[in-house]
C-alpha cells in the first residue's frame, strides 16, 4: 500500500510529454504540413499541461519556434515571452533565440500562458509558399469577427488573423483533412513507389539472373562441344597411336620370331656339330683306348711271354742244376 | 503498532543507504548543482551503408531516424529529474547561432554558456556506431555533461547498449508488444522503432539517475540502479527487460 502510494504521488506530478511523434515527423520530413501538424499538436499539448499545471521545461519556446517558422511572429514572441515568464533560467537562451529569429521584436514583452488554437485552425497553408490565410475565408468574416480581429491581433503582425463562423471552421476542418489526406496520399504513393521499384528491381535482378544463366548454361554446352570435339580427336589420334603400336609390336613380334627361329636353327646346328665332335672325340678316345689296351694286352702277353720263356729258363736250368 | 513502525522505517533506512552511494557516484554533479542543462547537437560518427540498392537507402534512413530519436529522448530524464532543458527545436534554433564546432564546443571554454546563456552544463551526445547480428540491434553511445562554470566534466559515461530480439519457433524476430505500438504511433517499421526503442531506453538508464534538480517534482523515489561508472554494458532482452554489464565487474 505504501508503494502504491508512492508511486501514484510520483506519477501524478509528472511532466506532461513533448509531442514527439509530430516532432520526429517534422524532423524527418521538413514540410509545411508536417511544421503545421507540430504546431497544433504543441497547442494541444500545452493547453493541456496548463491545465494541470504540468508543463513541460522548453514547451512555450519550442511553439513559439514553431509558430515563428510558420511566419506567426508576434504569437512566436509571446509563446518565447510565455516560456521566460514560466521559467526564469531560461532568459538567456530565449533572448538569444528571439534575437536570432525576430530582431525587431525584442523590445515586446507580451507573453499569453494559453496557446490560441482556435486562431491556429485559422492559418491556412499552401505546400508551395509560406502560410496564408485563404482568400475565400477572408471573405466571408463578418464585423463581430472583425471587431475580435482588432482586439486580439498585435499591431505589428504581418498576417491577418481571422475568427471562422462554425461553417468556416467546418470548411476549415475539411480543408485540413483534405490536407491531411493528401500527404497521407502522397505518403502512401510514395512507399508504394519504393515497393514497386523494389519489385522491378528484384524482377530485373531475376531476369538478368536468369539470362546470365542461359548464357552460362550456352557457354557450357559450347565448351562442352569443343571438349567432346576434342575428346574425339584425341581418342582417333590415340587408336591410330594404337594401330601403329600394335602393327610395330606384331612386327617386332614377328621379327622376334624370326629370330628366335634363326637362333633355334643356329643352336640346334650348333648342338648337332657338337654332338658330332663329341662322337668323333669318343670315337677317338674309344680307339686310343683299344689301342691302348691291345697294346697293354700285347705287352702283358709279351711279358706273360717272357715271364713264361724265363721261368721256363729258370726251370730248365734248375733241371740242369739238379742233375 | 511495533510491526507497522518496522514497515515505515525499512524503506526510509533503504533509501538512505542508496543516497550515499548516489552521492560518491555524482559528487561532482552534488558539487556543481547544475540547473539549466542544453543539450549540444547530437555528434553522430556512425557510419551509414553505400546506397547502391534500395535496402540501403531503408536501412540509412532507419538509422538516421533512430538517431534523431536519440536526440530527441536525452531530455526526457533530465527533465522529470528537475532539470531545465530546452526543447528539440529550440535547442536547434540555439545550436544555428553558434559559431564554433562541435570540437571546440568539447574541448574550448564554454563560460559564455554561463554568462549570456544561463546555461550551467552541456550535455554532449556522441553516437559512435551502429551494428546488428539477426538477432539483435546495437549502439555505442558517450555521454559527456560538462560544466559552464568549471569546465570540467562532471559526468561521463560509455555505453554499449544491445538490443536482443525475441524470436519465434522459426527463428524469426518477434516484436514486443511496445515495439510494435511504437511502430504504429510513429508510422515506422518495426526495425527503426527497436533501435528507437533501444536508445530510448538507453537515454533512460544512463540519465535517470542524476541527482534531481532544482525542478524537481518531489517524485523522490530513488530509481537508482548501480549504473553509472565510466563504462558500462545495457543489454535489453527478449522480454524487454534490461540488463547492466559494469566494466568494474569484468
Amino acid at each position: 500500500m505504501l508503494t502504491a502510494a508512492l508511486v501514484l504521488a510520483a506519477c501524478s506530478g509528472q511532466y506532461k510529454g513533448m509531442p514527439r511523434e509530430e516532432v520526429l515527423a517534422y524532423q524527418t520530413n521538413s514540410t509545411y504540413g508536417e511544421l503545421y501538424s507540430l504546431a497544433e499538436a504543441y497547442a494541444q499539448s500545452i493547453n493541456a499541461a496548463v491545465k494541470d499545471d504540468t508543463l513541460h521545461p522548453g514547451m512555450y519556446a519550442d511553439y513559439g519556434v514553431t509558430l515563428a517558422l510558420m511566419g506567426h511572429r508576434a504569437e512566436a514572441c509571446r509563446m518565447l515571452n510565455a516560456e521566460m515568464k514560466a521559467f526564469p533560467e531560461s532568459r538567456g537562451m530565449v533572448n538569444r533565440i528571439k534575437r536570432h529569429l525576430m530582431p525587431d521584436l525584442m523590445s515586446d514583452t507580451l507573453f499569453s500562458f494559453a496557446a490560441d488554437t482556435a486562431q491556429l485552425a485559422l492559418w491556412a497553408y499552401d505546400s508551395i509558399s509560406a502560410l496564408r490565410p485563404l482568400a475565400s475565408v477572408a471573405s466571408v468574416i463578418d464585423s463581430t469577427d472583425r471587431e475580435w480581429i482588432s482586439r486580439q491581433t498585435p499591431t505589428d503582425s504581418v498576417e491577418i488573423p481571422i475568427r471562422l463562423s462554425a461553417n468556416q471552421k467546418r470548411e476549415m476542418l475539411e480543408q485540413q483533412q483534405q490536407e491531411a489526406a493528401r500527404l497521407r496520399k502522397a505518403r502512401e504513393d510514395s512507399i508504394a513507389a519504393a515497393k514497386q521499384a523494389k519489385i522491378d528491381a528484384r524482377k530485373q535482378a531475376k531476369t538478368d539472373k536468369e539470362k546470365a544463366k542461359k548464357e552460362k548454361v550456352k557457354a557450357k554446352k559450347q565448351s562442352d562441344k569443343k571438349k567432346k570435339q576434342l575428346e574425339k580427336q584425341k581418342k582417333k589420334e590415340r587408336e591410330q597411336l594404337a594401330a601403329e603400336k600394335k602393327k610395330q609390336q606384331k612386327q617386332q613380334a614377328a621379327e622376334k620370331e624370326r629370330q628366335k627361329k634363326q637362333q633355334a636353327i643356329e643352336k640346334e646346328q650348333q648342338r648337332q656339330q657338337q654332338a658330332a665332335e663329341k662322337e668323333s672325340q669318343r670315337k677317338q678316345q674309344a680307339a686310343e683306348k683299344e689301342a691302348q689296351r691291345k697294346q697293354q694286352a700285347a705287352e702283358k702277353e709279351a711279358q706273360r711271354k717272357q715271364q713264361a720263356a724265363e721261368k721256363e729258363a729258370q726251370r730248365k736250368h734248375k733241371k740242369g742244376g739238379d742233375q | 503498532m511495533r510491526k507497522y513502525l518496522w514497515l515505515v522505517m525499512l524503506p526510509l533506512l533503504l533509501t538512505g543507504c542508496k543516497g550515499q552511494k548516489k552521492m560518491s557516484l555524482y559528487d561532482e554533479v552534488y558539487k556543481e548543482r547544475p540547473a539549466t542543462i542544453y543539450i549540444a547537437p547530437l555528434d553522430d560518427r556512425s557510419e551509414r551503408r553505400p546506397m547502391r540498392t534500395l535496402d540501403d537507402s531503408i536501412y540509412n534512413a532507419s538509422l538516421n531516424i533512430a538517431t534523431k530519436q536519440l536526440y530527441l529522448t536525452a531530455s526526457d530524464p533530465l527533465v522529470f529529474n528537475g532539470y531545465y532543458v530546452l526543447g528539440p527545436l529550440a535547442s536547434a534554433q540555439l545550436a544555428a547561432t553558434e559559431t564554433r564546432t562541435g570540437r571546440q564546443l568539447r574541448n574550448d571554454n564554454i563560460s559564455d554558456y554561463h554568462s549570456e546563456l544561463g546555461i550551467d552544463a552541456v550535455l554532449f551526445i556522441t553516437l559512435h556506431n551502429w551494428s546488428e547480428t539477426p538477432v539483435s540491434w546495437k549502439a555505442e553511445i558517450e555521454y559527456t555533461l560538462r560544466s559552464t562554470h568549471t569546465g570540467n566534466e562532471v559526468m561521463h559515461v560509455i555505453v554499449k547498449a544491445s538490443k536482443q530480439l525475441q524470436t519465434d519457433f522459426k527463428g524469426n524476430p518477434k516484436p514486443l508488444g511496445v515495439e510494435q505500438d511504437f511502430a504504429k504511433k510513429y508510422g515506422c517499421d518495426l526495425e527503426t522503432a527497436q533501435r528507437c526503442r533501444l536508445v530510448e531506453v538507453t537515454n533512460q538508464y544512463v540519465l535517470k539517475d542524476l541527482p534531481s534538480g532544482r525542478r524537481s517534482r518531489g517524485n523522490s523515489i530513488e530509481r537508482y540502479v548501480v549504473s553509472h561508472p565510466e563504462y558500462f554494458n545495457l543489454n535489453i532482452n527478449p522480454n524487454g527487460g534490461v540488463e547492466l554489464i559494469r566494466s568494474n565487474e569484468n
